[in-house]
């Protein structure tokens, strides 16, 4: 009986609520009240605003423009005073007494902003546009404004600490590229990567990578898109709310909706944006400057290849920088003095100038916005440029009063010069860790006109200060060219036919076409892992990648009220994916003449690889709900999918997804103001997608060999089984939420939990290479991420003199666990260096951190040492922890006053470890200023007496030992150099000026700004030496570094026009 | 009208969908691999495995930065942790062992099923005994280790996780297979030989025999501390099999590499980057001691003085070795490993060409000798000092020396052939020597007979014990933990004084040699000499 009275309740509350409709109250004569509804902060009109007299339960609602007009009956009031009050989430409301009196009443509004927006706009799957009260699901929209707030090359730089469930790793190299990960890896092995959706089209993310141990990271494919086209960027945080995206959605979907035209009265809109800025490393080890080069106190150069005392070695436990003449790189009998800026002065000072200049105009039937934009870049290591050129056209034509296309097609061309190696083999920082600290870098730099034989070196090496181990690395990076350029379109046209009212049938066909090619040039005396052979007159590398995808579908949506408070809301259609991938890659370690890089040059042969990869997937899907007056909305998603990539009759696989959200503040007015509440909503919905395989992972084969030995042909069966039976993986994903506005939403809160997993997964589980293979592919595995994440946005100050401070803080924590892995595996490797692994292990969280620790005592828990240092474990088993954040967050804040305002983005990550070989070789080579302590083994400095217990005598260690002779021994062990993994940076600054509006309007457009900008400030963090925040693949190798480029400082200056 | 073609087009669309999703065939058609066969003759296949094979054992990492070193043939005068041992443990040396089984070993396999299937003892006959010869390496590095189920992963229940087999059972289905593989030979003909695709003997039916059968002669003596029963019935039997032992150099099993850059000898391509061998100090003083004419061909002499040679001592610290100097003051490795231009000089000039030594004639004849010397294998100690003198001219041959300074070299009182217990010393000696390149072998050898008696661990060595055998790689404790458990717990005794072994056992970086059944001090009563350490 209880459900029967708060049924009645619920039934008065939506009659109460219709009433407020103007259709409605719309009645004869009396009293017009009409006005405009703005903005107060950038004056531009207030849509869908509530403009009434509660009292009278009369009222409108605003138009595009702001406009609103209603008509109070003679009947309801004549003569009397009322409160208009003007109200939208998201602005502060506004009342104002009025008189009716029968003659027209004109009230304008201009209502200040408040924290975050509840009831906005949001663009949900398949681009449809939904009130956010009405999802069930949690999403995240930035936009414009505040993804663009500083500027960076790559668009998920901009979502760093803004977006709740969202963990992002900044490229550890410069224009590298960067990971991005909703709410927990789901994948053991496979792709955990959100997808990306540019207005409507699928778009790749595809990375060409290297990793801690070395290569190259030629950026991920999503660096393309310019950031000042983006109208939007809706996260679409779970399965649930993507799983109408198909399988690849499992792992999140990000929306970027591009700007478009709108009716201009055919006048022609110009918005226009440049910025300038400087970049530098934001953090560099901390070297010690009292020991040059050497071993043992001792150094002598005679070739820099052996001939002399350590100079064919690289590290720096030499003899005391006290200025004292030493045969040197750069002469005999040279002063031994510290250079202790040197490493500092081998970068440079970046610059960037990102302009983007976009028309727009059209009349109510036609519409189109083209924009053009241009990135250039000089990285901040020498000779490191990037060069994007962008355009951008989206136009939209109403045919006749059914049928309308929409279209949208980018192009870019993104070009990379001379990218920095990364890692143990490749990377430009690596030999700053094995270093000599008295290396002049100026004599380095100016290498220029002489080559070995300068210092006795070899003829056929360029100038340097060691031939054994290094090239000179001016000379790397500007004799060893490294081009990379894309060439990309994406596009989609789409038409629209309005079956009736409410119905409409959309066919629509994208695509995402590039090609990529990476021209690698080695010149003769290349050794950092180019395998340059020293005979000949150097080597190259050639890459081609041809990636096209394309999605056809078709559907029908259908909008319908349902009586007068219910709506339904149906999308039914099908769909066809087809990815198509192609690589070859041409190489040789020799050339017969000099700088012609060409094939038919090679005195090497060459080595050639080619691959293809095709893949279909056929889907067809549907999704309804079903909206009770403002306040209830039910609904559900089914897809059933056919790949390409599972076996013939096991292909098929369906999944589901339901929700429910109410607002509770318009099922029970009374709750307003109860508690300074203004707005609640509750979501709760659950989902699950299924997920097929790579293609080619059902039957094992032979791979051949291009390269010919002695003219023979030569193959070898897969490492890898394959499993003829693979079944599709499932991500199953609950999850509830609440949106909560307070005080007229000068507080809001946007908060979720939720239970995700997935099971079944296909990956290549380990199995004992005794068998002759080393994985079989699997359908096994489980893991679960349990969350939370809330967005709380604030505006502590507003005042009416026009001073806001506007402050948003978003939370994320997200607990993961593998629970299940293949039937005799409990560990799974994901990626290793010097003896520190990064493992998915049984009932860790993902990314477990192993390695080889210290001995110690049994029982006492002391460190057992041999000759007075530590002993490594014999195997790398030691759990180090995770890298799995405990959480992390950001704090934006905002303080404008009238035509100034002050932006100020932290963003934080707290929990987990990392793993520095940096620092561990570091401390090996004597570089770092760390290792002067106990360097010498004198009265002054007795070396290092470590605490622990002796094995050989069982007493107190008493053994003193040098910082060379301990750091030496230990290092088997990667104990020290787990550090906690926690920082906070100062991540975005803006202060930003409008111009007097006087000026801008004189011009026509709405405003011009100016502002300063920085990013990457200032980092706080416990860890030494080096940036936390580093990665070197978009894929799930994370948590070990090793000779990391620093995510760059930059300062800029921004110019900003808007329409 | 309008609306009709559209929902007509809508629908035939929607049609167009459903059809191609339920055609199952033609869309996982889609997932043939257009980059790999299914299927490949078996000759390619050998090709690669026997390069594989001889890169692994006889290439940069098993024998030139691990075994070369412990065997003290070479010493590393920069970043010397492997030479402390202190790189050696499961993480630095399971590459070999997971390298092996899925990568040439699993290849062999299926040649030996393709040619089975054929009936082609010219296909699988060579697989068998390169498989053989390979396995020899590996159970004599790591002990027990899995044999009679591995390699079955792709077979209908063929074990993803085998079980370790004891080392005795494995050496006895070596003699077997050889046995078996040497009679099929014996019964086959040239046309059914992988032929040009056998880069090892071209297809030479005759040499295969002799291979097998000397494979078989080496690892029967190696039972000879512990089964000298097992091993004197295999020695007969090895010498007396269809085809016999080597009977020269031109029998030597050979690993050619055509220098292109692309397959150059191992050795050249890391030293191509790396200068941080030298010869080493033990190696030296043997070689030097006895005016050995190989001397010049097995090292440079020093950087620092065109005419001097000399060695660095194993296992000292990067101080150590910087104040010594050895970078500049200890002999590199001869000439002929170098490929002319390296990243630090030019040195030589043709060591990308330099073959891979898989099995020498020069072996055979120390095989030979210290069989004779020992009564084994129906020779008697008459004959020891006849295959003593062949093996040493052999050795000097195959290096380049004229047969007049290896006879001015046999005269000499130190070499000339002493017989009994000193001429087991003898031998030992110049075997290890004659092993220069395959550290595997000649670091066996050591563990067998303790010649050179020179061979101590280094002063700065992180263990007190040169190491007598590898860890279990980490992969088996985490895939295979039942297995590879089993066969520990089988070795190791337990009580009081064995928890002392234990802890200096995880001290001596996998020095813990009661896991090798070879490695063990015989009963007196087989002993004909002092070979023990």
């Amino acid at each position: 009986m209880q459900y029967r009275s708060r049924f009645s309740r619920l039934a008065i509350a939506a009659f109460l609520l219709a009433g407020l409709s103007p259709a409605v109250a719309a009645a004869q004569q009396g009293t017009t009240l009409s006005g405009r509804v703005t903005s107060a902060t950038n004056g531009q009109p207030v849509v869908g605003a509530f403009v009434g007299i509660t009292d009278l339960r009369a009222g409108a609602q605003t138009d595009a423009e702001g406009r609103y007009n209603f008509t109070i009956p003679a009947t309801s009031a004549h003569g009397q005073t009322a409160f208009l009050t003007a109200r939208r989430l998201g602005f502060q409301p506004s009342t104002v007494q009025v008189t009716l009196s029968g003659t027209g009443v004109i009230t304008d509004f201009r209502l200040p902003a408040v924290a975050a927006a509840l009831d906005e706009v949001v663009v949900t799957a398949l681009g449809i546009e939904r009130k956010k009260s009405v999802l069930g699901t949690a999403q995240q929209q930035i936009s414009s404004t505040d993804l663009n707030q500083t500027s960076s090359m790559n668009v998920i730089n901009q979502l760093q600490g803004k977006v709740s469930g969202v963990k992002i790793t900044g490229s550890g190299t410069q224009g590298g590229s960067n990971r991005i990960v909703l709410r927990g890896e789901n994948s053991i092995n496979g792709n955990n990567s959100p997808v990306f959706i540019v207005d409507g089209v699928a778009i790749s993310n595809r990375a060409r990578v290297g990793d801690p141990a070395g290569g190259y990271d030629f950026g991920s494919a999503i660096s393309d898109i310019n950031p000042d086209d983006i109208e939007s960027v809706s996260i679409l945080k779970g399965p649930n709310a993507a799983a109408l995206y198909g399988s690849r959605a499992a792992n999140g979907v990000i929306i970027l909706t591009t700007k478009k035209g709108g009716s201009t009265n055919s006048r022609m809109r110009m918005e226009a944006n440049t910025s300038y800025t400087w970049e530098t490393p934001s953090i560099l080890p901390d070297y010690q400057n009292q020991y040059g080069q050497g071993a043992g106190g001792s150094f002598k150069y005679v070739d820099g290849q052996g001939s002399g005392d350590c100079d064919g070695c690289d590290q720096s436990y030499g003899p005391k920088l006290d200025g004292r003449l030493i045969d040197q790189f750069t002469g005999k009998q040279q002063p031994w003095i510290a250079h202790p800026d040197n490493v500092k002065d081998f970068f440079a000072t970046g610059h960037s100038l990102n302009t983007t200049v976009a028309m727009s105009g059209g009349t109510d039937r036609a519409n189109a916005r083209v924009s053009i934009g241009a990135d250039n870049i000089d990285g901040y290591v020498p000779n490191n440029t990037f060069h994007k050129t962008n355009g951008l056209l989206n136009a939209s034509l109403k045919l006749n009063s059914r049928l309308s296309s929409d279209a949208n097609l980018q192009y870019v061309r993104n070009v990379g010069a001379n990218r920095p190696g990364v890692g143990y083999t490749n990377g430009i920082m690596e030999q700053f860790v094995w270093f000599g600290r008295q290396v002049d870098m100026e004599a380095l730099r100016a290498y220029a006109g002489k080559n070995g034989s300068a210092n006795n070196g070899p003829a056929s090496r360029e100038f340097n200060w060691n031939y054994n181990y290094h090239n000179n690395p001016f000379w790397l990076q500007q004799d060893n060219p490294v081009q990379d350029a894309r060439d990309r379109f994406i596009g989609r046209v789409a038409l629209n036919y309005k079956l009736s009212d409410g119905i409409n049938a959309q066919v629509s066909s994208g695509s995402d076409i590039y090609r990529f090619g990476i021209d690698q040039r080695w010149a003769q005396g290349q050794i950092t892992g180019s395998g340059i052979d020293q005979k000949y007159f150097g080597g190259f590398r050639n890459i081609n990648d041809y990636s096209n995808e394309n999605n056809t579908n078709a559907v029908v949506t259908l909008a319908k009220p349902l009586g007068s408070h219910l709506v339904l809301n149906a999308t039914g259609g099908g769909g066809i994916r087809r990815e198509f991938f192609n690589t070859t890659t041409t190489s040789t370690t020799g050339l017969t003449v000099p700088n012609i890089y060409n094939v038919s040059n090679a005195a090497v042969t060459p080595s050639l690889a080619q691959t293809l990869q095709r893949r279909q997937v056929n889907s067809t899907y549907g999704s309804a709900d079903l909206t009770l007056g403002d306040w209830f909305n039910v609904g559900g998603t089914a897809r059933n999918d056919w790949s390409s990539t599972l076996p013939s009759g096991l292909n098929s696989y369906f999944y589901p997804s339901g929700f429910a959200s109410v607002v509770l503040t318009n099922l029970m007015q009374s709750m307003k103001g109860k508690l300074g509440i203004s707005y609640a909503k509750l979501r709760a919905s659950t989902a699950q997608v299924g997920n097929d395989a790579d293609p080619y992972q059902l039957r094992t084969t032979y791979s051949g060999l291009s390269t010919k030995y002695f003219a023979l042909a030569q193959f070898t069966l897969g490492d890898a089984l394959a499993n003829a039976e693979l079944k599709p993986e499932i991500t199953h994903s609950n999850e509830i939420g609440a949106e909560l506005a307070f005080f007229e939403g000068r507080v809001t809160v946007d908060a979720s939990g939720y239970w995700k997993y997935t099971k079944n997964q296909i990956f290549n589980a380990p199995v004992s290479t005794a068998s002759g293979f080393t994985a079989k592919s699997v359908n096994a595995g489980k893991i679960t991420n349990n969350g939370f994440e809330a967005l709380v946005g604030l505006i502590p100050i507003q005042t009416e003199s026009g001073l806001t401070w506007n402050s948003t803080v978003n939370f994320s924590r997200n607990t993961s666990k593998v629970t299940e892995l293949a039937p005799g595996v409990s560990t799974l490797l994901l990626g290793s260096l010097w003896n520190g692994r990064i493992e998915a292990r049984l009932n860790q969280p993902y990314g477990a951190i192993y390695g080889k620790g210290f001995q110690h005592d049994a029982t006492t828990g002391e460190l057992l040492l041999s000759g007075g240092v530590p002993m490594p474990t014999a195997t790398p088993t030691v759990f180090f922890g995770t890298i799995q954040p405990d959480w992390t967050g950001g704090w934006a804040n905002t303080i404008s006053f009238k035509n100034v305002s002050v932006y100020a983005l932290l963003d934080t990550r707290r929990g987990g470890k990392l793993y520095s070989v940096t620092n561990m070789f570091g401390d090996n080579t004597g570089v770092l200023s760390r290792t002067l302590y106990g360097r010498e083994q004198d009265w002054d400095k007795p070396g290092v007496v470590i605490k622990g217990k002796d094995v050989d005598t069982g007493q107190e260690n008493t053994i003193s030992v040098t910082s060379e002779q301990y750091f030496q021994s230990i290092y088997p062990s990667i104990e020290p150099y787990v550090y906690d993994a926690s920082y906070t940076k100062l991540r975005e600054v803006r202060v930003a000026f409008d111009l007097p509006s006087r000026f801008s309007n004189r011009l026509n457009f709405s405003a011009i700004t100016m502002a300063i900008t920085g990013r990457n400030l200032v980092t706080w963090t416990s860890v030494p030496n080096i940036d936390p925040e580093f990665s070197y693949t978009t894929g799930n190798y994370q948590g070990i570094e090793f000779a990391a480029l620093p995510n760059p400082r930059s300062w800029g200056l921004s110019f900003r026009i808007t329409p | 009208m309008t609306y009709r073609k559209l929902l007509m087009v809508g629908s035939g669309v929607a049609l167009a969908v459903m059809a191609a999703a339920c055609n199952s065939d033609k869309l996982t058609n889609l997932n043939t691999n257009p980059n790999s066969p299914e299927d490949v003759p078996p000759g390619p296949l050998f090709t690669n495995a026997a390069r594989v094979a001889a890169s692994r054992w006889l290439g940069t990492t098993y024998s030139l930065r691990q075994t070369e070193w412990l065997s003290q043939h070479l010493s590393e005068v920069q970043y010397n942790d492997e030479d402390r041992y202190l790189r050696l443990h499961a993480g630095d040396t399971e590459g070999s062992f997971n390298g092996a089984y899925s990568a040439e070993l699993k290849d062999f396999t299926q040649i030996i099923a393709k040619g089975v299937a054929s009936g082609s003892p010219g296909t699988y006959a060579p697989a068998a005994i390169m498989r053989t010869w390979e396995f020899g390496y590996l159970t004599d590095t790591w002990g027990d280790i899995p044999y009679f189920t591995a390699l079955k992963g792709d077979s209908i229940g063929g074990s993803l996780s085998p079980v370790y087999d004891a080392q005795k059972a494995i050496y006895t289905d070596f003699f077997a297979v050889l046995d078996k593989a040497a009679k099929d030979l014996a019964g086959a003909t040239a046309t059914n030989t992988l032929g040009t695709a056998d880069p090892v003997y071209a297809g030479n039916l005759l040499r295969w025999q002799r291979f097998a059968n000397s494979i078989r002669a080496r690892q029967a003596l190696r039972l000879i501390n512990v089964d000298p029963t097992t091993a004197n019935a295999q020695l007969t039997a090895a010498f007396n099999a269809p085809g016999g032992v080597f009977q020269s150099n031109t029998d030597n099993a050979i690993f050619k590499f055509p220098g292109d850059g692309v397959y150059d000898n191992p050795w050249s391509v890391n030293f191509k980057t790396r200068d941080d061998h030298r010869m080493s100090l033990t190696i030296m003083n043997i070689l030097q001691g006895n005016n050995d004419p190989r001397l010049p061909i097995f090292a440079q002499p020093t950087p620092a003085d065109p005419t001097k040679y000399a060695g660095s001592p194993n296992g000292i610290s990067p101080a150590r070795a910087a104040a010594a100097n050895y970078v500049l003051n200890a002999s590199r490795p001869g000439a002929i490993f170098y490929s002319g231009k390296t990243a630090y000089g030019t040195f030589g000039g043709s060591g990308n060409t330099y073959p891979s030594y898989m099995m020498t004639y020069a072996e055979v004849a120390f095989i030979q000798a210290e069989a004779a010397e020992r009564g084994l294998g129906g020779l008697t100690p008459g004959q020891a000092a006849g295959f003593y003198n062949a093996a040493i001219l052999a050795s000097m041959a195959q290096w380049g020396v004229s047969t007049a300074n290896a006879n001015a070299f046999l005269a000499q009182p130190s070499i000339a052939y002493a017989g009994g217990t000193p001429g087991l010393v003898q031998i030992g000696q110049q075997k290890w020597l004659a092993l220069f390149t395959d550290g595997g072998q000649a670091w066996a050898e050591w563990r067998r007979t303790c010649q050179p008696a020179t061979i101590k661990p280094g002063v700065d060595a992180s263990a007190s014990n040169v190491p007598r055998r590898f860890e279990y790689p980490v992969l088996e404790y985490t895939v295979n933990e039942a297995n590879v458990s089993a066969t520990k717990t089988s070795h190791v005794c337990t009580g009081t004084r064995v928890r002392l072994l234990l802890l200096r056992t995880l001290r001596d970086a996998g020095s813990d040699n009661t896991k090798l059944l070879w490695v063990r001090k015989a009963p007196r009563k087989f002993s004909r000499g002092a070979f023990f350490c």
